[in-house]
């Protein structure tokens, strides 16, 4: 029964998208691959759809969604609807199943990495790619703030953006299950993001990679400029390199994340060796062969000695800007006058 | 050996380089033939070929510098000038920046170019005190040459310069959709019926100003002026004839009104040697008359056919295409439904005006140097250049011009005399240099041969359709008026002065022209089956034979032999 709702991420694999999200899927993928990934487990979406249905609240919310009903392009009524139904959702204890499950399992986990109270983040995993839709919280600690914190990113799934959406499309309402994330916090000295094709222009010959200092939620919010490198695929050779704009950096708190200055040698020098940009590239590419696509992944960089230098995050397909019909045409028309 | 061109170093031929350096020049006989005189060449055709340069760098078109040109015993060869691939690639990112507004909104660019020009040329006209024609008499030597100089060095370059970033923008468009047209669909583009038939239908400048003197027509009969229309054989005596009864002198003031807006525009397009509508209104009434003959005006009868047989090409253009590539392949088309287009509509904002200008004040320099004893007769001033008139222009009559003309215009009568080689250099190489600069086939042209079909005649390009008819060749814009309705015209080249024949001609067949160039755009237009490019037409067809044009296939039977 308690398999049903959660899964440790050596036993997953890319096949398990539909019950436990994409990047949980990915991240079993990565583990079984021998890629360096946090250690952690999943929540399925059994879990999901558990909590809601034996809590009441999967009823409770279908009842206020049929009491007021609202209107696609009425944004107020949408954001008060959705305030709504997460309080419903934040309000409910799981059962105590439920809570024994994930709590033996975190208790496994912390011990497996020497640390009671072991930091985690915990991230929304969507079966269906909703880049930045749903909530991820990192830095939770401690037994209350797991389950808290899961709470939340369940209820998550019914923030405005997404009710729009499914009121736009005449999708019900009241449920898309994701599965949810737990891992190993990384003591990141530096982290950020890579690329194995430009998501601008779908080259397919570069590596591009962005990073700061600090947690990696400063590059992925695109709030400051990080340091970025272009590296030819082929050779890993580095092409160019730019310092960033960076005055800030995003740290683990007492828990939770919180912002910290930058000292001017800080914000002055490259946030990664050239060396370590070449291993960042060497993952990135190896992702890319796992998955036969593209790969936009998240990365960070430890120091601490149980931890191997780089560990990966996230990895999913590369998203590249759709071309205007004249870039397309023009596209065309280059190719036909260069390549003779 | 380097090879005078009439003084002009500009378009001088080496014939042990240029062929080398090259590969292959084409001969231009679209435009060069019959001869273009010396001092066109030296001013309006040489601003175009300062221009296609000029556009091609400023456009940063990848593979080409633009167009070099040389002119070899009178007549004009074209060549591309070739970029390498280190530029061809170094040209590609702002190529793709400058050429997005042709694509994405055609007419937010030539719509205000256009605008331009014509502000441009009635400013110049309404400058000195100038307003009709003959006002021009009335200059000073010394107003007259700054107005030359003004023309000549100013407002014909600003022409030459909106012309040809535009000439090669649209025709570079044009020719990827050739190029694409061959990936996608295995056929050449210039003798696809399917591919022809997407270019018609839309009315241009040209087509309104025909209309317009249609219109007029129409209006003269319903005053009841055609008895003595019909009656006055003499075109030039037909306004005296009219001004004689208050209906006709009504009519006159609608012509006159005609004239001073769209009569700037001489017979011969590229040439300053013939009048102009608004210099002499008897060329004109002579067009008037033959549109006279239809009471309804040929284009419109013909436009729903066009229309119908463009959306249906359309059709089963895009049915034929991959899903993923429909939208890029219908931008390409409508690029090249533009190029056609432009091809047409630029003649009366450029071509036409510009050379009714110069007509204006290089014919009235002539009359002076001719009364003043400078040159035997006043048409020898078309073969004087800038630097002679200005010579000569202050004070009148000082300067003897006549060895400058005796000489050049020795050279001129055997030129025309001549043969024009078709090319110089390779030819094998025809096809890689029309290749890399798409913008070429408006001037220029290689038969696609298709022994198979055992025709007499291969060409470069058609418009749909067959006919069959006698042939009557016309080798020279004054003897237009020898062609009879049903007829099939063969001539080197047609211009955009030649519209009016199109509405009485069977078919069409010339030795020039490329699937972009005049005769294959308005022949499609008008309906008209036709088959350009044959280079040898002219020579192997004879007045009177009876002969079938295929424009389908662009190829030509001759039957009696």
């Amino acid at each position: 029964m308690e398999e049903k709702w959660l899964h440790p991420l050596e036993e997953l694999g890319k096949e398990d998208n539909d019950i436990v999200g994409k990047k949980c899927a990915n991240l079993g993928e990565m583990a079984k691959a021998g890629l360096p990934v946090p250690y952690g487990f999943a929540l399925s979406v059994n879990a999901y759809t558990s909590f809601l249905s034996r809590t009441g609240a999967g009823d409770e919310i279908a009842e206020l969604v049929e009491r007021r009903p609202v209107s696609p392009q009425d944004i107020a009524g949408i954001n008060e609807l959705s305030a709504s139904i997460r309080a419903i959702v934040e309000s409910k204890e799981m059962t105590d199943t439920m809570r024994s499950v994930i709590l033996s399992r975190y208790d496994a986990l912390c011990a497996r990495c020497n640390s009671p109270d072991l930091p985690v983040s915990v991230r929304s995993a969507g079966t269906v790619s909703h880049p930045g839709q749903y909530e991820t919280y990192l830095n939770v600690k401690g037994k209350a703030d797991l389950l808290d914190k899961i709470r939340k990113v369940w209820a998550s799934t019914f923030n405005s953006r997404s009710l729009a959406f499914r009121l736009n499309k005449g999708m019900p309402l009241n449920n898309e299950p994701i599965g949810v994330a737990i891992l190993a916090m990384v003591q990141a000295r530096s982290a950020g993001i890579a690329f194995s094709a430009d998501p601008n222009t779908g080259d397919l010959t570069k590596i591009i990679v962005e990073a700061n200092w600090g947690l990696g939620e400063s590059v992925v919010s695109g709030e400051l400029m990080p340091d970025r490198w272009i590296l030819e695929k082929e050779s890993f050779k580095i092409l160019d390199k730019t310092l960033g704009k960076k005055e800030k950096a995003v740290v683990s708190g007492v828990s939770g994340i919180t912002e910290e200055e930058l000292s001017k040698e800080k914000a002055s020098a490259f946030s990664l060796s050239d060396e370590e940009v070449k291993g960042i590239g060497k993952f990135v590419v190896d992702l890319e062969t796992l998955f036969g696509v593209p790969q936009d992944i998240e990365w960070a960089v430890s120091t601490e000695p149980s931890s191997p230098p780089i560990v990966l995050l996230q990895a999913r397909p590369v998203v590249i800007a759709k071309k205007s019909t004249a870039d397309q045409v023009i596209d065309m028309m280059v190719n036909l006058l260069t390549v003779s | 050996m380097i090879h005078d061109a009439y003084d002009l170093s500009f378009y001088e031929f080496d014939d042990e380089k240029d062929p080398k350096e090259y590969g292959v020049l084409l001969c231009d006989v679209v435009h060069g033939r019959p001869p273009l005189k010396p001092t066109y060449i030296g001013i309006g055709w040489q601003w175009y070929y300062y221009g296609f340069r000029w556009g091609a760098e400023t456009l940063s078109l990848p593979s080409t510098h633009g167009w070099d040109s040389r002119f070899v015993n009178g007549y004009p060869y074209i060549t591309a000038i070739r970029t390498t691939q280190e530029e061809a690639s170094a040209r590609a990112p702002m190529f793709r920046e400058k050429i997005k507004p042709f694509l994405e909104d055609f007419d937010s660019v030539w719509d205000p170019l256009k605008t331009e020009l014509i502000q441009m040329y009635k400013t110049a006209r309404a400058s000195r005190g100038l307003k009709e024609w003959k006002d021009i008499e009335r200059l000073s030597n010394n107003d007259l040459l700054s107005f030359f100089l003004d023309f000549a060095y100013i407002i014909n370059r600003k022409e030459g310069e909106t012309h040809m970033i535009m000439l090669m923008a649209v025709y570079y468009m044009s020719g990827m959709l050739q190029q694409v047209w061959r990936n996608l669909f295995g056929v050449e583009a210039a003798i696809d019926p399917n591919f022809t038939s997407l270019m018609g239908g839309e009315e241009n400048a040209n087509v309104r100003v025909t209309k317009t003197l249609w219109q007029l027509g129409r209006q003269a009969i319903d005053l009841g002026l055609q008895p003595i229309i019909d009656a006055t054989e003499n075109d030039d005596a037909v306004l005296s004839a009219l001004a004689k009864t208050a209906d006709g002198r009504k009519w006159l003031d609608l012509f006159h009104e005609f004239l001073l807006e769209d009569g700037w525009r001489c017979e011969r397009m590229h040439a300053y040697d013939t009048a102009a509508w608004i210099e002499k209104p008897g060329i004109a009434i002579n067009k008037m008359k033959m549109l006279m003959k239809s009471d309804v005006f040929p284009f419109d009868t013909e436009r729903e056919r066009v229309n119908k047989e463009r959306e249906a090409a359309e059709k089963a253009v895009m049915a034929k295409c991959p899903e993923s590539q429909k939208e890029v392949l219908a931008m390409l088309i409508k690029g090249g439904q533009n190029a056609s287009h432009w091809s047409e509509d630029h003649t009366y904002y450029c071509d036409f005006y510009i050379g009714a200008m110069g007509r204006w004040i290089i014919n009235e320099f002539g009359m002076r140097f001719a009364a003043a004893g400078c040159i035997d007769e006043s048409d020898d001033v078309f073969f004087l250049h800038p630097n002679e008139i200005r010579k000569a222009a202050i004070p009148m009559g000082k300067i003897n011009l006549r060895p400058y003309v005796e000489r050049r215009k020795k050279q001129f009568e055997e030129y025309s005399e001549m043969e024009p080689a078709p090319f110089y250099g390779d030819i094998e190489q025809a096809q890689a240099i029309l290749q890399s600069d798409p913008t070429l086939s408006v001037s220029t042209q290689v038969p696609i041969i298709r022994k198979e079909l055992k025709a007499d005649l291969y060409g470069a390009a058609g418009a749909p359709g067959m006919a069959e008819g006698i042939a009557r060749v016309i080798m020279n814009a004054k003897d237009l008026s020898l062609i009879q309705p049903g007829e099939i015209l063969v001539a080197p080249g047609t211009s955009a002065a030649w519209t009016v024949v199109f509405s009485i001609i069977k078919g069409l067949v010339t030795d020039g022209g490329g699937a972009l160039s005049h005769p294959v755009i308005m022949a499609r237009q008008f309906g008209v089956p036709a088959v350009s490019g044959t280079v040898e037409a002219t020579q192997k067809i004879k007045t009177g034979q009876r002969i079938v044009v295929d424009g389908n296939q662009g190829v030509v039977y001759i039957l009696d032999k």
